[in-house]
C-alpha cells in the first residue's frame, strides 16, 4: 500500500511492473442495455480498490468479467498476467470470490460447505482457520439456510478466502452486516492487505471507501468517470471547503450566492444548505450579517471538507444511499 | 487424478447430505415408492398371500384323488383351483395359476387294488404342468408335488409305486399381479428419484450456487459425475429395499441375474437423472421444475405398462406406450425379476433406455445454463 500513496495526480498512477489487474477497452451489452461502456484501469498488487457506482452502473458485470464469469464483448482482461477470458481455468486457483449475493448450499453446515470448497483447491487454508477469521465458531454446525443475512454474507467472504488467494474478489461484502461485523470486515481486509494480496471491492457506502480503499472508481452508466485516491478526487472536484447551516426559510439563494467566496450551493435533504466557498471568513461573515437583517441566526453552523459523498455527487447527480 | 476423486467424493457426500436432508424428496423417491409396493401388493395377491396358486384337474374323481388333493403336502403349501384340463391350462397361460397338476383317470381304483394286494401293471403318470421362464418357481413347485407323490407311494409301503410325476411345461401368459407390479414399482421409483433430480439442480442454479462452484477450479464434468453418482447409489439402495420388501412380504424371488439386474437398476438410473438433466435445462424456476415433474410423471407412469399389461391397452394407447421410456426399463426389470412374456427382448429394451441415455445426455449438455 505504502508504493500508492506517493504517485499523486492522474489515471496513470500504476506502475505496469506492479499491476495484477489490467482492464483495457472492456465493454459488454445486454441486448440494448450497454452494461459496461469501455472501461480501462489497473490495480496494482497489495492494493485495495473500490468500484463505487450506483445501482446499474455496472461493477458486477465488470467485476464478474474479471473473475471469469462474463465474457465481454470487446476489451482485454488480464488478471496476474493471465487472460481473464481465455485462461480463465488457469485464474481459478488463485483468486478468491465472493459474489453479491452469497450463494451456498441451503442444506449444508457452515463448515461442511467451507470444507467442500477447500477440497476443490490443490492447497488450501484450514477451514476452522476460516470460519474463526469471520467470526462464524459458533455458527458452524448451523445449516446455511438457517444462518442470518449478515451471517450468509460473512461465510460467502470466508469460502473467497478458502484457498489463500492473491487476489480477492469482494462484490458488495458489507452489505446487510451490522456496523460490527462491517467494522470487523473492514479490518480483516487491511490485513489481507497487509499480507500483499490484492483486493477488489465493490460498495455503495462512501465511508467504506473512504476508509478502506487505496483508490476508487467511480462508474455510472457502465463509464467510469473518476478515479484516483479520494483525496484526490476531492481535491480535484473542490477547491473549496463546505459551509453548512440550518436552511433559513426568508433568504433567498441569490443573496446566499452573492456572498464573498461562494462558488456553488446546494440544499441537503438533511434541512442544510451548504455553500461551497474559498474564502471561509468572509462566508461566514456575510451570512451572519444577512441574518443578523433578518432578525434571525443559522442554527447548526459548522465548516467541513467536502467528502467523496460530494464528489459523489456531483459526478452522478445522485445521492447513493439515503 | 487422486485429487479430482477426493473432489469427486466429497462433493457426492455434500449433494448426499442435502438430498437425506430434504424431507419431501425423500418421500416421494424413497418411501413412496415402498408403500406403493405394500398397499397394492397386498391388494393384488389377496388375502393372506403366501401360498402359490396352482391348478388341480381331477380326471379321476373319486375319495382317493380328494384325499390326495387335501393332504397337508398339497393343500399346505398350494392354493387350489380347480376346473377342467382345458380352463386350468388356459387359466395358466394367463397368469392366473403358476402350474398345473392332472390327477389320472384310474387313480383310486389302481390304489384300491394296491391296497388289496394286487401289484399293479405300471406306475400312473400324475402330469405337472409350470412355466419353464420361471425357473425357481418352477423347481419349487416341481419339487413340492414330487415329495407329496413320494409320500403318497410311501404311505403304502412295501408296496410298488402307484404314481409317478411326469413333469410337463406350460409357456404362460403371465405372471401373477403382484409379481408384475413390483418390477414395475421399481421402475417408478427409478424414473421418480431421476425426475426429481431436476428440481435441487435448478434451484442451485437459482440461487447461484452453479455460477459460484464455476469461479472455483471444479470442473464440470467432476460436478456432474458426483450428481450421478449420488443418484446411482441412491438407486441401489431404493432396488435393494424394494426386493426386499417384496420378497418378504409376497414371496417374490428375483428370478434373472443378480448382476444383470444391478446393471438394469444403474442404466434405469441414468436414464432418467439424465431426463432429470433436461427438465433442469429447460426449467426456468424451482416451482417450474416441479411443476414439470409433477405433470411429467404420471403419463409416463400410467401410460408405460409397467401397472397393466401393453397387450390390455387400447390400440392408440399402445402405440403411445412404445414411445415411453418407462415401458422399456419396466420390461427389462420384469424379465430379469420374475419372469413372464416379454414386451421387447431384453438387449431392445437395454438398447432403448442407452440410446434414451445418450440423447438426453447430449440435449442437456446442449441447452443446461450454469447461470
Ligand atoms: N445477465 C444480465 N442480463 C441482462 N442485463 C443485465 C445482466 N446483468 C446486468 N445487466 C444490466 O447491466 C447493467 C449493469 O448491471 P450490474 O449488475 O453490473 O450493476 P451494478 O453496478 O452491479 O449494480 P448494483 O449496485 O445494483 O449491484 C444493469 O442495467 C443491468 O440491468
Ligand atoms: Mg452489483
Amino acid at each position: 500500500m505504502a508504493g500508492l500513496q506517493g504517485r499523486a495526480g492522474g489515471e496513470q498512477t500504476v506502475d505496469p511492473g506492479t499491476s495484477v489487474i489490467r482492464v483495457e477497452g472492456v465493454r459488454k451489452r445486454y441486448g440494448s442495455v450497454v452494461a459496461v461502456d469501455g472501461i480501462s484501469f489497473e490495480v496494482a498488487r497489495g492494493e485495495i480498490f473500490g468500484l463505487l457506482g450506483p445501482n446499474g452502473a455496472g461493477k458486477t458485470t465488470t467485476v464478474e468479467m474479471l473473475e471469469g464469469l462474463r465474457v465481454p464483448d470487446e476489451g482485454r482482461l488480464h488478471v496476474l498476467g493471465i487472460d481473464a477470458v481465455r485462461s480463465s481455468a488457469a485464474l481459478k486457483p488463485r483468486i478468491g470470490v465472493a459474489l453479491q449475493t452469497p450463494s451456498l448450499y441451503p442444506r449444508l453446515t457452515v463448515d461442511e460447505v467451507v470444507g467442500l470448497f477447500a477440497s476443490f483447491y490443490e492447497t488450501s487454508r484450514p477451514p476452522d482457520e476460516v470460519i474463526a477469521v469471520l467470526g462464524l465458531g459458533e455458527r458452524r454446525h448451523a445449516l446455511t439456510k438457517d444462518l442470518s443475512g449478515g451471517q450468509k454474507q460473512r461465510l460467502s467472504v470466508a469460502l473467497a478466502l478458502v484457498n489463500d488467494p492473491e487476489i480477492v474478489f469482494l462484490d458488495e461484502p458489507t452489505t446487510g452486516m451490522d456496523p460490527a461485523a462491517r467494522r470487523s470486515l473492514w479490518d480483516l481486509v487491511k490485513r489481507l492487505r497487509g499480507d500483499g494480496r490484492t483486493i477488489l471491492l465493490t460498495t455503495h457506502y462512501m465511508e467504506e471507501a473512504e476508509e478502506l480503499c487505496d483508490r476508487v472508481a467511480i462508474m455510472d452508466h457502465g463509464r467510469i468517470l473518476e478515479m484516483g485516491t479520494v483525496d484526490e478526487l476531492v481535491s480535484r472536484h473542490f477547491h473549496e471547503r463546505t459551509v453548512f447551516f440550518d436552511t433559513i426559510a426568508g433568504v433567498p439563494d441569490d443573496a446566499l450566492a452573492a456572498l464573498p467566496g461562494v462558488a456553488r450551493l446546494r440544499h441537503e435533504d438533511g434541512g442544510h444548505t451548504l455553500l461551497y466557498t474559498a474564502d471561509v471568513g468572509g462566508t461566514i461573515a456575510g451570512l451572519l450579517a444577512l441574518t443578523e437583517v433578518l432578525g434571525d441566526e443559522p442554527g447548526d453552523l459548522g465548516i467541513r471538507r467536502p467528502s467523496l459523498e460530494d464528489v459523489f455527487l456531483e459526478l452522478t447527480g445522485r445521492v447513493l444511499r439515503d | 487424478m487422486d485429487r479430482q476423486m477426493r473432489r469427486l467424493w466429497t462433493l457426492t457426500v455434500a449433494n448426499t447430505k442435502s438430498y437425506v436432508r430434504d424431507r419431501a424428496t425423500v418421500f416421494w423417491t424413497l418411501v413412496f415408492p415402498l408403500v406403493f409396493v405394500v398397499l397394492f401388493g397386498s391388494i393384488f395377491s389377496g388375502v393372506g398371500g403366501g401360498k402359490t396358486s396352482i391348478g388341480w384337474v381331477d380326471l379321476d374323481g373319486t375319495t382317493v384323488s380328494a384325499e390326495l388333493a387335501a393332504s397337508p403336502a398339497v393343500a399346505g403349501a398350494f392354493t387350489l383351483t380347480t376346473g377342467t384340463q382345458d380352463e386350468m391350462l388356459q387359466a395358466m397361460r394367463d397368469g392366473k395359476v403358476r402350474a398345473v397338476v392332472v390327477v389320472p383317470h384310474g387313480f383310486g381304483s389302481a390304489v384300491v387294488a394296491v391296497r388289496a394286494g394286487q401289484a399293479p401293471a405300471a406306475p400312473l403318470d400324475i402330469a405337472l404342468y409350470t412355466d419353464p421362464s420361471a425357473t425357481q418357481t418352477a423347481a419349487a413347485i416341481t419339487g413340492i408335488v414330487g415329495a407329496a407323490v413320494a409320500g403318497f407311494n410311501q404311505a403304502m409301503s412295501g408296496l410298488p409305486p402307484v404314481l409317478r410325476v411326469n413333469a410337463k411345461t406350460l409357456q404362460s401368459e403371465g405372471i401373477t399381479a403382484t409379481a408384475y407390479l413390483v418390477p414395475g414399482i421399481l421402475a417408478m421409483a427409478l424414473m421418480q428419484l431421476g425426475l426429481f433430480g431436476a428440481i435441487p439442480l435448478v434451484e442451485q442454479r437459482q440461487n447461484l450456487i452453479l455460477k459460484r462452484l464455476s469461479a472455483t477450479p471444479l470442473r464440470r464434468w467432476t460436478f456432474v459425475s458426483a450428481n450421478l453418482a449420488m443418484r446411482v447409489a441412491v438407486a441401489l439402495v431404493q432396488a435393494g429395499v424394494l426386493i426386499v420388501v417384496a420378497g418378504v412380504l409376497f414371496g417374490i424371488t428375483v428370478v434373472g441375474s443378480w448382476a444383470l439386474l444391478a446393471f438394469l437398476v444403474l442404466l434405469g438410473a441414468m436414464t432418467f437423472v439424465s431426463l432429470g438433466y433436461v427438465v433442469a435445462s429447460f426449467a426456468p424456476t424451482e416451482d417450474s421444475a416441479s411443476q414439470i415433474v409433477s405433470i411429467l410423471q404420471f403419463p409416463l407412469m400410467f401410460l408405460s405398462g409397467i401397472f397393466f399389461a401393453i397387450d390390455a391397452m387400447p390400440g392408440w394407447l399402445q402405440a403411445v406406450a412404445r414411445l415411453t421410456p418407462l415401458t422399456y426399463l419396466g420390461d427389462a426389470l420384469r424379465q430379469v425379476m420374475v419372469g413372464g412374456v416379454p414386451f421387447a427382448p431384453l438387449p431392445v429394451d437395454i438398447a432403448v433406455l442407452g440410446a434414451l441415455t445418450v440423447v438426453f445426455f447430449g440435449v442437456s449438455a446442449r441447452y443446461f445454463r450454469w447461470q
